[in-house]
């Protein structure tokens, strides 16, 4: 019974340099955003992609993270195959890691 | 007297502005997604040095593949920006609005319009390709609607065009032949679709495939004429009345879009003062390197050597160009080593219709050796191309897209596919957990000591056949110019390759000894960094623990594999004292399944 609740973490999430190469193979066609039911602003895919990986992280780009409830919508409309969840949870976790490093000046 | 002695060192100075040559350590021709990649990540490794861009195309670096969703103005164009606004001005990344005209090799400077000159250290081509479009001899090929869709430019006229288009053809077999239909369809406009052979896309899917592919667009409401040609286009006071095909058939129609094809802009090939390797594109080897020194080129422009097949050939698609840019971008800021992981198989994955495609290596590869498995179960049709356990081709077709870059990794890495093969027959393949799975058998393997050293063979999956470690293109030797280039290219290029082998084996021990390490930041890509010690400790068979260290875990480690998060499950801890809470609340209860949890396990089981 237990056995069959716990989840896998393995298979729940991308590791960082597999989100970096998926955000390689990102061709920008917004779709995933499309999708979100989170997304109360317009974010554009460039500023999204830029801000995952590296660099100082828009007021935005924030709010948006922690709006994102990990609901998974934006991964099937994707043309190429790729985890925007897991992207954004990384997000999250640069969030967490060093909020001094990662807000931009305001 | 001294005044006139003034005068003339003034004049000197100004002689010597005036043919002053403008320098840059990294040269980059072309701002697509290449060049930008390139500069970016040649930015990364030369800080203070100057980076330029030099290109004649009137906007910033775009999504080229989103172009297609512009089309359907699901998109605006601000939102076809590949990186920021003001992304190369934070770089400090110059950018050069000109034409390059020629390339100096020898004194290695370009030359611009407007006889401008540019001084170099490596230069990187990164030109990208233009359509092939009509034959210039074809009958009405310049009329007014008969267009390619390729720049931005094009797609702004499509869009202007819209409105008077009530019948379109579309020429072409490809991909983008069929994103172009589904854009006309969307907008309501009769297409006639011409592709030449039997079948969509001959050269990457068979034919069921391509059945399902096109039964898919005629669905949506394309009229589909396979084997037809076009012979030539009707005009009417200069603008499209209709296409005349090779049945001898008149489609009338306002608008024919040709999409049969690019060809790599090469055209700076044929002004280098030093003869250049070309031949369907510019011949690199697997860092990018041209024939000429300090010259690389990237993008759709370069071409590079099949490992299988032993030809050169260019990969006009958005990742390929994004690896090799950022290739290009860490040679030319002298960091060979990062430049050493190979791109790997081809990899495309795409929309047709209203269906996701995927290939990945070579799934039509019909030598003795191969076998080959399709499945056309579920809606969707999946082919696999399979060398002793190993995969080396994977095709699918269908409504969903299945990690498509994991598989590309499978094959890479030459993983055996054996306990999965059902899975990736079927297309519900899980692809990070067979992944992670793979690791801990090789941990485990090396902690049972089946393995003696750590990595002198990674579970023997590490030494993949037919990665593209390609030897250097051979510079042309000509008699006027091998004083021109010194010795130094032939000893180097030939030392070069056996270097190489030798250092693949080490790199992979390297990084495999790290998986030791249970939270370590950046191992491998595809496989590295999961907790495969702390979500499989129960389950002895699949694990990477044996019995007796399982008995020694201490309780602190108990403790943990309770309460790792769902959602945590395989990020790196964040801080202790957010580990320290979660220990709290895990005492008293078990995980509480959410519905997202729920569906996982579901879809797990």
């Amino acid at each position: 019974m237990f056995k069959m609740l716990k989840p896998n973490p393995v298979i729940l999430h991308k590791t960082k340099p597999q989100v970096e190469l998926e955000i390689q193979a990102c061709i920008g066609c917004n779709e995933c955003l499309l999708a979100c039911p989170a997304l109360a602003e317009p974010i554009t895919i460039d500023v999204l992609n830029r801000e995952t990986i590296a660099g100082p992280i828009s007021a935005s780009v924030e709010r948006f993270t922690h709006a994102c409830y990990q609901c998974g919508a934006c991964v099937s409309p994707c043309p190429v195959g790729l985890h925007r969840d897991a992207m954004m949870m990384w997000l999250k976790v640069r969030l967490l890691k060093d909020p001094k490093e990662v807000h931009m000046e305001r | 007297m001294s005044s006139r002695k003034d005068r003339a060192v003034a004049r000197v100075q100004v002689n010597h502005s005036e043919c002053y040559l403008d320098k840059a350590d990294v040269v980059i021709i072309g701002n697509g997604i290449a060049g930008l990649a390139a500069a970016i990540e040649a930015r990364r490794h030369l800080p203070g040095r100057p980076i330029v861009i030099i290109t004649d195309q009137p906007h910033p670096t775009i999504n080229t593949p989103a172009l297609k969703q512009f089309a359907i103005a699901k998109l605006t164009r601000e939102q076809l920006l590949a990186y920021p606004a003001g992304t190369e001005r934070a770089e400090r990344i110059h950018v050069v609005d000109a034409h390059v005209e020629e390339i100096e090799a020898q004194s290695k400077y370009v030359g611009l319009s407007g006889n401008r000159c540019f001084g170099y250290d490596s230069l990187l081509i990164a030109t990208g390709s233009s359509p092939v479009g009509l034959p210039e001899q074809m009958p009405g090929h310049s009329f007014d609607g008969v267009m390619t869709l390729h720049r931005l430019e094009d797609y702004l006229d499509f869009r202007r065009r819209l409105a008077e288009v009530r019948d379109a053809v579309v020429i072409g077999g490809g991909a983008h032949a069929c994103e172009t239909v589904m854009a006309l369809l969307y907008w309501g406009i009769r297409v006639h679709w011409l592709i030449r052979s039997k079948t969509f896309m001959a050269r990457m899917l068979d034919q069921v495939a391509s059945e399902m592919v096109l039964n898919n667009v005629r669905r949506a409401g394309a009229i589909i004429h396979t084997e037809t040609e076009i012979k030539g286009i009707v005009g009417r006071v200069g603008a499209v009345a209709g296409a005349i095909t090779n049945h001898n058939q008149l489609i009338p129609c306002q608008l024919v879009l040709t999409c049969t094809g690019t060809r790599p802009m090469g055209t700076l090939t044929q002004h280098c003062s030093v003869p250049m390797q070309y031949k369907n594109g510019i011949l690199v080897d697997g860092k990018l390197r041209t024939s000429v020194r300090d010259i690389y080129a990237a993008g759709d422009v370069a071409a590079l050597r099949n490992p299988h097949t032993g030809l050169y050939e260019t990969r006009a698609q958005w990742y390929a160009a994004v690896a090799q840019g950022r290739i290009a971008g860490a040679m030319m800021g002298g960091h060979d080593e990062l430049a050493r992981q190979p791109l790997g198989v081809p990899w495309h994955a795409t929309q047709v219709g209203e269906l996701s495609m995927l290939t990945v290596g070579e799934p039509l590869n019909e030598d003795n050796e191969v076998m080959i498995l399709t499945d056309s179960s579920q809606g969707g049709y999946r082919r696999l191309a399979i060398v002793d356990n190993r995969l080396v081709g994977y095709l699918s077709v269908g409504t969903t897209q299945p990690d498509s870059l994991a598989i590309k990794h499978i094959i890479d890495e030459g993983h055996s596919i054996r306990d999965v093969l059902n899975a990736l027959l079927k297309g519900n393949f899980d692809a990070r957990r067979y992944l992670s799975q793979q690791k801990s058998h090789a941990v485990k393997k090396w902690i049972t000591g089946q393995l003696l050293v750590p990595g002198s063979e990674l579970n023997g999956t590490a030494r993949t056949p037919g990665l593209p470690e390609t030897d250097p293109v051979v510079p042309v030797l000509t008699t006027s110019q091998t004083n021109a280039l010194p010795a130094k290219t032939s000893a180097e290029h030939v030392s070069r390759p056996l270097e190489e082998q030798l250092n693949t084996i080490p790199t992979i021990s390297n990084q495999f000894k790290e998986q030791s390490v249970i939270y370590e930041e950046e191992p491998s890509p595809f496989t590295g960094n999961l907790p495969v010690v702390f979500g499989q400790k129960r389950d002895i068979d699949g694990c990477l623990f044996l019995k007796e260290d399982v008995e020694n875990i201490p309780e602190e480690a108990e403790l943990f594999i309770e309460d790792i998060g769902p959602f945590s499950g395989n990020l790196p801890a964040i801080s202790d004292r957010v580990i320290e809470s979660q220990k709290q609340s895990a005492k008293g209860q078990t995980i509480r399944p959410t519905r997202k949890l729920l569906t996982y396990v579901e879809n797990g089981a």
